[in-house]
């Protein structure tokens, strides 16, 4: 399978299984804003059943990253797969989303980020903010981008889904000007 | 005008803060103990004494019919003598470790039975800790002080100082077979090896925050130490030290903000390490509670030992 690269250098969201079409939408236009970056919505990707951790019973991100990285083409610039599964890294319980560091491929769950996970009601406008937030912070690290101190800033490490909601869906003045002269570079 | 001022002004005590002895007697009029009521080893109370033992020394020369200087500052103890004997509190009251008893024994505690109960039940049993914060999921107690091999510090009240691992390390070091610990009347010294840890059959060794003689070992996470893995900070202390440089250790030991830093930058580091061949970044969760375990490929005492720096 290969990814269509319409408009390069740009980012490319694919839905990693069944996603609705509406959020992607919605994250495609939030990214383009506030990045002044191509971003559009590319083809369904199967559910990634090879990534599966039979004693985890969540989703390796390494595997997933692993097989988007085949997929790209030499002219894409970022690959940003969406997922309804739960994903994990070695060592860490969950993650919200994780990204090759200044790579290509990044990967979102949508999982832990839907406030029904924690109990409480079906929100469509929170799950959004929560979606553009984790997709800005892994778009930063792929271009390079660590975790920042501030609370605030996008880029801040969320340990629990309180912190993704602390911080602003917007990089702190350094990490901005940081992302902008990578992106710059990468131009 | 600055005198009446002075009258109208009220001494605060910050929470969690206590009063020093020498205010609590109404010697002076407004000092807070920083010592731990380590009275023994207090550079306040040694020079209270000696201005004490000055005044005291100057008198003698004093004719019985000239007045007494009005500066005369008397001991704590002389100071609790002058009140009727029903009202000289003990100085575990003084200190608030009890809330009411009277010293009858006219302060002299190296014969004091009661006295000598609560040394002995105050040393071995663990304080609880008043409050914890998260820092990337790793659990930091407050009151504590780390050292860079992620084993902790805290003074408590006799001036003694009780050590354990801190959280990073627990959940580093995972569920451990066998542990050992140095014995009481053992020296150890600050950023030295003095625990072995134990686990399939490999050895890691963790550092003596402080400087120090052992008093007192916790038996019960020797033959369990399981405890470790339950609570750290409390049950899963490993041993209490007679320190001799505390002041000075102290010194090279991360507090309060700057022990959140620390574990920050240790969390982001066990992080790129764990991933320096994928090199993934990750947004989310806590650590694991059995790091290691989750790691197929990696050496634990490797790893260990690379973070405990030992």
């Amino acid at each position: 399978m290969s990814i269509r690269t319409d408009h390069p250098p740009g980012v490319i969201i694919h839905p990693l299984g069944p996603v609705p079409a509406s959020i992607l939408q919605h994250l495609a236009i939030s990214v383009q804003d506030r990045c002044q970056i191509s971003c559009l919505v590319g083809e369904s990707m199967e559910n990634p059943g090879y990534a599966q951790d039979p004693e985890r019973e969540q989703y390796s991100c390494k595997r997933i990253l692993q097989q988007l990285h085949r997929c790209c083409t030499p002219h894409s610039w970022q690959v940003l797969a969406v997922t309804e599964i739960d994903l994990f890294v070695p060592i860490l319980k969950y993650v919200f989303g994780a990204a090759q560091m200044e790579g290509r491929c990044a990967v979102i769950s949508l999982h832990r980020l839907r406030p029904q996970f924690y109990g409480d009601e079906e929100d469509e406008q929170l799950l959004l903010e929560r979606l553009v937030k984790t997709a800005l912070h892994e778009l930063g690290h792929s271009l390079g981008l660590t975790h920042c101190r501030r609370r605030t800033c996008v880029m801040y490490s969320s340990t629990r889904i309180d912190d993704t909601d602390a911080k602003m869906a917007d990089f702190c003045p350094t990490c901005r000007e940081l992302f902008r002269w990578r992106l710059q570079g990468t131009g | 005008m600055a005198e009446a001022s002075k009258k109208k002004s009220f001494k605060v005590v910050p929470p969690g803060k206590k009063k020093c002895i020498w205010m609590e007697a109404g010697v002076v009029s407004y000092k807070l103990c920083d010592h731990n009521f380590d009275c023994q080893t207090c550079s306040y109370d040694q020079g209270m004494q000696l201005k004490v033992a000055r005044q005291r020394a100057s008198l003698t020369a004093v004719p019985v019919a000239q007045p007494l200087p009005d500066e005369f500052t008397p001991t704590w103890v002389e100071k609790e003598m002058q009140l009727p004997a029903h009202r000289r509190r003990c100085r575990y009251m003084l200190t608030g470790e009890v809330d009411r008893k009277i010293c009858a024994n006219a302060y002299e505690c190296g014969n004091c039975a009661f006295d000598q109960m609560m040394q002995d039940r105050q040393q071995p049993s663990q304080l609880p800790v008043q409050a914890h914060a998260s820092v990337g999921g790793f659990e930091l107690a407050e009151g504590v002080y780390y050292h860079d091999g992620h084993t902790w510090a805290r003074p408590e009240y006799g001036g003694r100082v009780r050590v354990g691992l801190d959280d990073f390390a627990r959940k580093l070091v995972g569920r451990l077979r066998q542990l050992s610990i140095p014995e009481v009347g053992q020296a150890v010294k600050q950023g030295e090896a003095a625990m072995e840890l134990q686990r399939n059959g490999s050895r890691v060794r963790a550092l003596a925050p402080v400087d120090g003689i052992v008093t007192h070992v916790n038996y019960e996470v020797l033959n369990n130490p399981s405890l470790i893995q339950e609570s750290p900070y409390e049950g899963g202390w490993l041993f209490i030290i007679e320190p001799t440089r505390l002041r000075k250790n102290l010194k090279n030991l991360y507090f309060g903000e700057e022990a959140q830093s620390y574990l920050e930058e240790e969390r982001e580091r066990l992080f790129a390490r764990v991933h320096e061949d994928d090199r993934i970044a990750a947004d989310g969760g806590p650590s694991m509670d059995d790091i290691t375990a989750d790691l197929k490929d990696e050496d634990w005492s490797t790893l260990v030992k690379e973070f405990l720096r030992s």
